[in-house]
């Protein structure tokens, strides 16, 4: 039999492969679990294309859907079509010698540009100039006062992976001052990008502070309370990485006592679930995880992780496989 | 007894009439050269008594004026100009603000008084606005906040509408200072940048093409940005002819004034959706918004916030205040507008 790829996902294209695609048809977990033997539908099937939509009919790609699947399937390898893999448990997949690759530049330029517009709109107010305007009291509520351009501002970076970088590039247009802290210093970086040597000095000098490390154990609410009033009173958060990064209590007691002045989100603790006193500072700009979305994005995403699975298909290895799982690499990998 | 200082007048913001953030400046500047006068009058009536001979603005030689001027006294219109001309002493009127077009300029040429805006002071503040909303139209942003606060996240929203900045081609009308300060900012995507001007740019970096027509112009823009001023000859520049002339799904942005845009025509070509979207800052008769324009959730729509920060209303008030003080003391302020240069 033919080796398999199931689609776990919405998937655009119709994109010519030298391999059969098998659609998703399950509408439960158990059913999905319960359908590589012999037999079933998903039958022989050695690698799954993943979108996080598949997660509303199958959930996350957790422990124990892992260990499931290593169980009862063929499968080698997950190609995440995204840059974020935080709903598939590496772990796990380590343990049981699944491969996980993602598309880590495909939506750098996408995110990178959605994070420029939460910064804008923050530091100028305009979501909120435009709710006036469309309720009918055209800038009535607006306060020059409490807007600043964004030139000549501090920007911090936390995180200069992909995203982070090309955000640097686009603030540097206006300029803004650039700085950022990463586990490293970054190799071939701008010399207008400051390195600084911790995430509290980070904090201590920025106006907008914007997040683009990845979630996992270790930057789970490494934005705390103490981070948040590190920053100067009057500062600006962005989060465009993963709502969980910032512990939400301490960003929202920082709105209520005016220490930060705004945020600017595109990712929240519990997706689609937003916590609805964020709706009630008028200032914030809140999106609803549209930051890697546009069509151009979604097209080099899917083109990016099918050409994963296509090299992992045929040639037993693919590329873009997630830094946790690199070290791993061994025959375990081969068909 | 000595001489009375010359005097100047703020015709300033609607509340107290006063600056709103150079006081300080204010201060320095005409210390020893000149008194401040605050206008505050409730109407017109009082403030063209107020002009007299004898009146409280007497004695007044320059003017620094903000539109908000216009709630009390309305616009600096023939009548207005002409009380200025009689009173014989002003000579000058330092507009804060880059458009003029509250301010019957050449009845000022024909009555020797000179005007001055404030161009550069402008240029960052506006043209983020501009960048802002060519980013919220290209990639729907608006629409999506609209979709969570309605409580709906992301449902609804078609991803496949949503395109991203980069390689798209920004057609730029007027490159002034505004028009290449966007110009900058979107380069650093990069986009590809168009622009039409009357006059080719001397100032155009290599990466900024010059299209010889309106018409070229917008027929190769993916997102067409306005950067012109509102004079007689710019009243519906874009109108019927040049929205068609544009690809299907293009997108209108303007910062620059209102009437520029034939609005009915834009409206309909969002109806049926020649335009995919339009990011607005400016209207014809602000602060009236047609409320057609709101029925299109995809469009962005600020209430006139082009310049609205402390920081950039600071630079625009020192801006125009220099201007006095230079008249004052040099005779002559930098930034007289063009059609009033050649009168020199």
């Amino acid at each position: 039999m033919l080796p398999r790829v199931l689609v776990c996902g919405q998937y655009l294209l119709m994109c010519h492969l030298p391999f059969p695609l098998q659609h998703l048809i399950s509408e439960s977990r158990s059913h999905f679990l319960s359908s590589f033997g012999p037999g079933g539908p998903y039958e022989g099937t050695v690698a799954l294309y993943r979108r996080n939509t598949s997660s509303a009919v199958i959930g996350k790609f957790d422990a124990p859907l892992i260990h499931a699947l290593a169980d009862t399937s063929k499968v080698r390898w997950i190609a995440q079509s995204s840059s974020g893999y935080d709903e598939i448990d590496v772990q796990a997949c380590k343990e049981r010698g699944i491969l996980v690759s993602n598309t880590p530049r495909a939506n750098e330029d996408a995110t990178a540009t959605t994070t420029l517009y939460l910064m804008i709109s923050c530091l100028r107010r305009f979501s909120m100039a435009e709710r006036s305007l469309r309720s009918g009291t055209w800038k009535t509520p607006c306060d020059a006062a409490q807007t600043h351009d964004v030139t000549g501002r501090t920007l911090g970076i936390f995180g200069l992976g992909g995203i982070g970088l090309r955000f640097a590039h686009l603030a540097h247009a206006f300029p803004m001052r650039i700085i950022y802290f990463s586990r490293r210093k970054a190799e071939s970086v701008p010399d207008w990008c400051e390195y600084v040597l911790s995430l509290e000095e980070l904090c201590k000098q920025a106006d907008v502070l914007s997040i683009h490390v990845p979630l996992n154990q270790s930057t789970t609410g490494i934005i705390g309370e103490k981070e948040i009033r590190t920053l100067r009173r009057g500062s600006v958060l962005l989060n465009t990485s993963r709502g969980r990064i910032v512990d939400q209590e301490a960003m929202i007691r920082a709105l209520e006592d005016g220490h930060l002045s705004s945020v600017g989100l595109d990712v929240y603790p519990d997706e689609p679930r937003v916590d609805p006193r964020l709706l009630t500072f008028p200032q914030c700009t809140l999106l609803p995880h549209i930051g890697g979305v546009s069509a151009e994005s979604s097209r080099a995403k899917e083109l990016q992780a099918l050409r994963n699975l296509k090299a992992f298909v045929l040639g037993g290895i693919g590329e873009d496989i997630v830094p946790e799982l690199k070290t791993g690499i061994g025959n375990s990998t081969m068909l | 007894m000595s001489p009375r200082q010359p005097r100047i007048l703020i015709c300033g913001s609607a509340l107290a009439g006063n600056l709103v953030w150079a006081h300080e400046e204010a201060r320095q500047f005409f210390d020893g050269l000149a008194d401040l006068v605050v206008m505050d009058s409730p109407n017109r009536a009082d403030f063209l008594v107020g002009l007299k001979s004898g009146g409280k603005y007497d004695q007044i030689v320059g003017i620094y004026r903000h539109n908000t001027s216009a709630d009390r006294i309305g616009v600096f219109d023939e009548e207005i100009i002409d009380a200025l001309a009689e009173t014989g002493t002003v000579k000058w009127i330092a507009h804060n603000g880059a458009g003029y077009d509250q301010i019957d300029v050449s009845r000022c040429a024909n009555k020797g008084i000179s005007v001055s805006n404030t161009p550069g002071a402008v240029d960052d503040a506006t043209a983020t606005t501009a960048l802002y909303l060519v980013i919220s139209c290209l990639r729907n942003y608006a629409w999506a906040e609209q979709s969570l606060r309605q409580g709906t996240f992301k449902s609804g929203l078609d991803p496949g509408r949503a395109h991203d900045v980069t390689g798209r081609t920004l057609g730029i009308l007027g490159l002034g200072g505004i028009g290449l300060r966007l110009a900058h900012l979107v380069h650093a995507f990069p986009m590809r940048v168009v622009y039409y001007s009357r006059n080719k740019s001397a100032n155009a970096p290599e990466w900024c093409e010059y299209i010889d027509s309106l018409e070229g112009l917008c027929r190769e823009s993916d997102v067409l940005s306005l950067h012109v001023p509102l004079r007689d000859e710019t009243v519906h520049l874009v109108g019927e002819k040049e929205i068609r002339v544009m690809k299907k799904g293009s997108i209108i942005v303007n910062t620059a004034r209102g009437k520029v845009i034939d609005e009915e025509a834009m409206i309909r070509a969002l109806e049926d959706g020649h335009l995919s979207s339009v990011g607005l800052d400016v209207y014809p008769n602000e602060p009236l918004v047609n409320p057609r324009l709101l029925e299109f959730p995809q469009n962005v729509l600020l209430p006139h916030m082009g310049t609205e920060n402390q920081d950039s209303q600071r630079h625009m008030e020192v801006r125009a205040l220099t201007n006095l003080r230079d008249f004052l003391r040099d005779g002559q302020g930098n930034d007289l507008i063009p059609e009033l240069r050649s009168k020199l």
